[in-house]
């Protein structure tokens, strides 16, 4: 290899394979620069605009693949903007701006769980098996004794696209500030037991069982027994009774709290 | 037809480019997560493969061997390669959105995968591949050049969709922490390339 280096360079052949080199280099650059002349496709302006106003989260939350092929879908009609929690409404009234179609803002909304059985509830087994919610469910319906229970297996914090959820004694916490209100975990829920409620909300129930108050105390320490103090004593008339569960009406609740001093079961929780 | 076979055999079993001669593991690791994008990687890789043998083998023997540069292969390969792959995009973009679609993110990723430049360095290394498929030298022309580009991209394929179907079911096991994702996957890869290396010894 020295005595290579030491050698007298030949300049003559040296420029001349730097020449043929180039000659193919050139050949193909020009090969490239027609290919992209004749296969020129039209890029959708729109699209590209909309994709810009977009979270960019990629949290696959209004089921397309990511924020670039839900804004295809939307620059093409196929989509509606409130498929998307995760941008704030600003840039939603950008995007509908370029669509030229009207848009109302709705409330910024986040995601509660709306069970609290965890350690607190019965188990009908012990699960021994593969990780996640989506197994765990295959095995008789979950471990939990109660049918509409959280496992607490954490599908729903394994989806979240922003660490938002955290496992709390047995049961999945939802953070006010860190959610998006994307809905992957409502997807992930085998048990659908997240849903998205206003950010300025006060309280929510924490039970999903639609049961008997008998089956509910068998069951859980903290279910609801579908008493209906709480609809009851509301000063507002902010909560009805629906099969055994008790329904919020947050554009009535003014968040005194009277619920949640009534409630015998501690069911309806501060948020 | 037993110059045929032997390329088949050769290029998808006993010399598999992947697991045997350990040329292209990046998109053998990195996009073998699930059965379908590991197909469409797959066949993405056997289209680029056959065309680099159409291109490269003439300009290697038209261009560089009259011109006494052979030494200059590698670098006119890598911009031949790249360059195509760039026009292939182009013009799947245009003419075929489907195809596009279905493989034409991954086309990017192979524009210098080495399996691809492998492929083309071993192609025109006539007495090798003239061995391999038992044929005289002399005989060795381009059909047998893109035939075992063909093939070799088949080999590709093969391996990367057996992986992605082992990954996809030991991804469903309960592994420990140390072991869960990228460590059992190079498990699993060393798995099936012991299996291919059998056919080496048959």
């Amino acid at each position: 290899m020295l005595s290579l280096l030491l050698q007298p360079i030949n300049i003559t052949s040296f420029l001349w394979v730097i020449g043929i080199v180039a000659v193919i280099a050139i050949v193909f650059a020009a090969l490239i620069v027609l290919v992209s002349k004749l296969c020129y496709v039209k890029e959708d302006e729109k699209a590209k605009a909309i994709s810009e106003n977009l979270a960019g989260a990629n949290c696959g939350g209004c089921g397309y693949a990511g924020c670039s092929d839900f804004a295809k879908a939307l620059s093409e009609g196929k989509a509606s903007i409130s498929d998307c929690g995760a941008t704030d409404n600003e840039s939603k009234q950008k995007i509908a701006d370029i669509l030229g179609i009207p848009f109302s803002a709705s409330a910024e909304t986040f995601a509660v769980v709306k069970c609290a059985g965890g350690i607190n509830a019965k188990n009908k087994f012990e699960y021994i098996g593969n990780k996640g919610c989506e197994n765990q469910i295959l095995v008789m319906g979950g471990a939990k004794l109660c049918k509409d229970g959280c496992l607490g297996d954490g599908s729903c914090a394994a989806a979240c696209t922003n660490d938002g959820i955290s496992i709390v004694d047995g049961v999945p916490v939802t953070d006010k500030v860190l959610c998006t209100s994307c809905g992957a975990c409502i997807k992930k829920c085998p048990k659908n037991l997240i849903e998205l409620i206003p950010k300025t909300a006060v309280v929510y129930v924490a039970c999903s069982s639609k049961c008997k108050g008998k089956e509910v105390m068998n069951a859980c320490s903290v279910g609801c027994i579908g008493c209906g103090l709480c609809a009851k004593n509301c000063p507002q008339g902010a909560i009805t009774m629906v099969e055994n569960l008790p329904v919020i009406d947050y554009s009535k609740c003014s968040g005194c709290k009277v619920c949640i001093s009534k409630c015998p079961r501690k069911t309806i929780k501060e948020l | 037809m037993a110059e045929f076979i032997m390329i088949i055999v050769s290029a998808v079993f006993i010399n598999n480019f992947v697991v045997v001669q350990f040329l292209g593991i990046c998109p053998f690791l990195g996009v073998s997560k699930d059965f379908k994008s590991a197909l469409g990687m797959g066949l993405a890789v056997t289209f680029v493969m056959t065309i680099t043998c159409l291109i490269t083998y003439p300009i290697y023997t038209f261009i560089l061997v009259p011109l006494e540069i052979q030494y200059m292969e590698i670098i006119v390969f890598i911009f031949i390669i790249a360059s195509i792959v760039q026009m292939i995009e182009m013009a799947l973009k245009k003419f075929s959105p489907t195809l596009y679609n279905a493989m034409g993110i991954y086309l990017p990723l192979i524009t210098t995968n080495c399996a691809v430049l492998g492929v083309a360095e071993l192609v025109i290394d006539s007495a090798q591949i003239a061995s391999l498929i038992g044929i005289e030298v002399a005989a060795m022309n381009m059909g047998f050049a893109v035939l075992y580009g063909l093939f070799a991209g088949l080999g590709f394929t093969v391996a990367i969709v057996l992986m992605s179907g082992m990954r996809e079911k030991v991804s469903r096991l309960p592994l420990n922490k140390h072991l869960k994702g990228f460590p059992i996957a190079m498990i699993i890869a060393c798995f099936i390339a012991m299996a291919f290396y059998v056919f080496a010894l048959i």
